[in-house]
């Protein structure tokens, strides 16, 4: 397959899957039990500014009209307004957006550069005790709950230790290299709660497609040559294993996202996940479905931009 | 959130095609599973999770109404300490276990029936399984908890609305697991000779599709369970609770909102502390199941 073509099928998939997110808003929130009107119109209002709001949203007309209209506002940025702040809900979010973008970045690198050490470790020492430990804080590691991870380290480093702030994302009133500093700081725990939550998976992969391509004749031919072990594993077996566990980190993306919100809400960091958490406080749906659909489609992106990426760095890709 | 599974915890070995061997085969997995401390262990605590939460009347009074004892430590009076209205942690925590395995049960048990159901009608029928296989990939490549918070926002926080809402977007992650077995049972032998006998296709499915794919069906029980079990708790921490049932996610929740969750370590530590033991459970029983399951681990 040509690479034009490869890059062409990963765009459309990247668009199919955002349009069936679009839709299945569109239907969850029109077939619900729920007032459809919710999502755009505020139940404070008058009775009178109300149906303004809905004839202005088509939401008097019939289904597959509002279905019509709904996709061509979506195309043009139009997300609704947010019920108590008043503004569009895509300004609301934008400025959100790069710190959740910022957290979930640095946790997957962290996972990243954590977990391929780790995964090597214990797939070298495949059945002694090294290999036992790391599968079991793998499992563990797994059957962690987001909130719990975050006020544990919130409680030690933050409130008792005192090496980390406890909440935000940035220090008010300091400008220049210190912001960038507290940036920082104030970034540790959050990302670290979140990779932890990561990690478990990720590691288990590595260990297990590690030990898959130690198996294979490859390996055996390199050990034939004489090359030594460490060799072989580093710059042979781990090369090829890369490649499907870091796949993996493409397709939990949504469940990082998940993550995502509940770590900001612990740390009361300003991103998306935090504007979820107050969104919901004051039932405020413009912005829930907003926020959906805003990181629906940044997971999308991040997902076609890998895949692509994948593609150029290994063939094998493209033609599977 | 929840991640996907590992990779141990996944279909590792081919189908059991006969039905005939089924008992003896059962009994053997039965026999090495009990061999498996940690697999026992965790059945163990499962079972302990199940009966208090059967016996949470007996366990605990309801925790309702304020106390004139707010926050306090862990006492002889109240082993798990107070919350912010004096309410008993220990109470709470045992009325959560009571509304986590609920939520656990019925969630896992629809998606697995819904989930299954797709999943062998779309390996039996091939047109209908392209279809089938572009809505799970898609579906589990979005951001889930994002959209089960707007949806259970919408229709307004109940427990049979976390019920549902979780149930609807744990069956794909089933359909997924259970269609890959089942694309390898309906292409093996015995299945084209169901053909030859009858046209009831419904029956085929039933009769021989259904038990060969069994056993990934026990393990996504378990592994849906857990899921479930987090994503109850996150939409509950996110406020989305029921606000007149008592679950560990609203402890959490709550000790949040009051401020307390940072003065108080005993209100964040024993439902953090109940939700770790019932998925950890719950992840080593699925990798222990199928290390029994595995003949090579059957002992002569």
């Amino acid at each position: 397959m040509s690479i034009a073509l490869f890059v062409l099928r990963r765009l459309g998939r990247g668009i199919l899957t955002i349009w069936f997110a679009v839709t299945v808003t569109f239907l969850l929130l029109r077939l619900l039990p729920g007032d459809p009107a919710l999502a755009v119109a505020s139940p404070n209002m008058t009775e009178e500014a109300r149906a303004t709001l809905l004839q202005q949203y088509g939401l008097d007309q019939p289904l597959l009209t509002q279905y019509v209209l709904y996709l061509g506002r979506l195309f043009q940025g139009d997300l609704g307004t947010s019920f108590t702040q008043s503004i569009p809900v895509l300004d609301v979010l934008m400025e959100r957006l790069p710190w959740t973008l910022l957290l979930t970045a640095t946790a997957l690198v962290l996972t990243v550069v954590i977990g391929i050490p780790l995964g090597v470790l214990a797939a070298s020492h495949k059945g002694a005790f090294l290999d036992r430990f790391v599968q079991i804080v793998g499992v563990t590691g797994q059957s962690l709950f987001v909130p719990s991870v975050g006020i544990v380290l919130l409680l030690v480093f933050g409130l008792n230790l005192g090496w980390f702030p406890i909440g935000g994302a940035y220090t008010d009133g300091v400008y220049g290299g210190e912001w960038y500093v507290s940036v920082l700081t104030h970034l540790v725990l959050p990302a670290l709660s979140l990779t932890l939550i990561q990690l478990g998976s990720y590691v288990l992969t590595m260990r297990a497609t590690l030990i898959d391509a130690l198996g294979d004749d490859y390996v055996t031919l390199a050990k034939a040559n004489g090359l030594s072990p460490r060799r072989i594993l580093w710059k042979h077996a781990l090369r090829n294993a890369l490649l499907p566990a870091t796949t993996l980190i493409g397709l939990q993306l949504g469940f990082l996202v998940g993550g995502a919100v509940l770590t900001e809400t612990v740390f009361a960091y300003p991103g998306i996940g935090r504007g979820i958490y107050e969104a919901v406080t004051q039932l405020d749906f413009p912005v829930l479905q907003g926020a959906f659909l805003l990181l629906a489609v940044t997971v999308v992106a991040a997902n076609t931009l890998t895949d692509i990426t994948y593609g150029f760095l290994d063939p094998r890709v493209k033609t599977s | 959130m929840t991640t996907p599974l590992p990779e141990s915890a996944l279909v590792d070995s081919t189908p059991e095609p006969s039905a005939i061997g089924a008992t003896r085969a059962s009994r053997a997995t039965w026999r090495a599973f009990r061999r498996m401390p940690l697999g026992m262990i965790s059945l163990g605590i499962l079972v302990a999770l199940v009966l208090v939460s059967v016996l949470a009347p007996v366990l605990a009074p309801y925790p309702a109404g304020y106390g004139m004892d707010v926050l306090r430590p862990p006492s002889a009076a109240h082993v798990f300490g107070t919350d912010a209205l004096g309410r008993d942690v220990y109470g709470e925590v045992v009325w959560g276990t009571q509304q986590s395995v609920l939520v656990a049960v019925a969630a896992s048990a629809i998606a697995i029936a819904f989930g299954t159901v797709v999943a062998v009608v779309g390996a039996y029928v091939p047109k209908l399984d392209a279809l089938i296989s572009v809505v799970v990939d898609l579906t589990l490549s979005l951001p889930v908890l994002p959209l089960m918070i707007l949806i259970a926002a919408l229709v307004g926080p109940s427990t049979s609305t976390i019920i549902l809402v979780v149930a609807a977007f744990s069956w794909p992650e089933v359909t997924r697991l259970v269609r890959s077995q089942a694309l390898a049972v309906v292409k093996l032998p015995y299945v084209d000779a169901a053909r030859l006998m009858t046209r009831n296709h419904a029956w085929i499915v039933g009769r021989h599709v259904v038990p060969a794919v069994t056993p990934v069906i026990v393990v996504s029980v378990v592994v849906t369970a857990s899921r479930a079990v987090l994503s109850a708790a996150g939409l509950a921490f996110l406020g989305l609770g029921d606000p007149t049932t008592w679950s560990w996610g609203r402890i959490l929740y709550e000790a949040q909102q009051s401020g307390a969750m940072v003065s108080a370590w005993w209100l964040t530590l024993f439902p953090s502390l109940a939700i770790l033991a019932l998925v950890l459970s719950a992840t080593l029983l699925s990798i222990a199941y199928n290390d029994a399951r595995n003949p090579r681990n059957h002992a002569r």
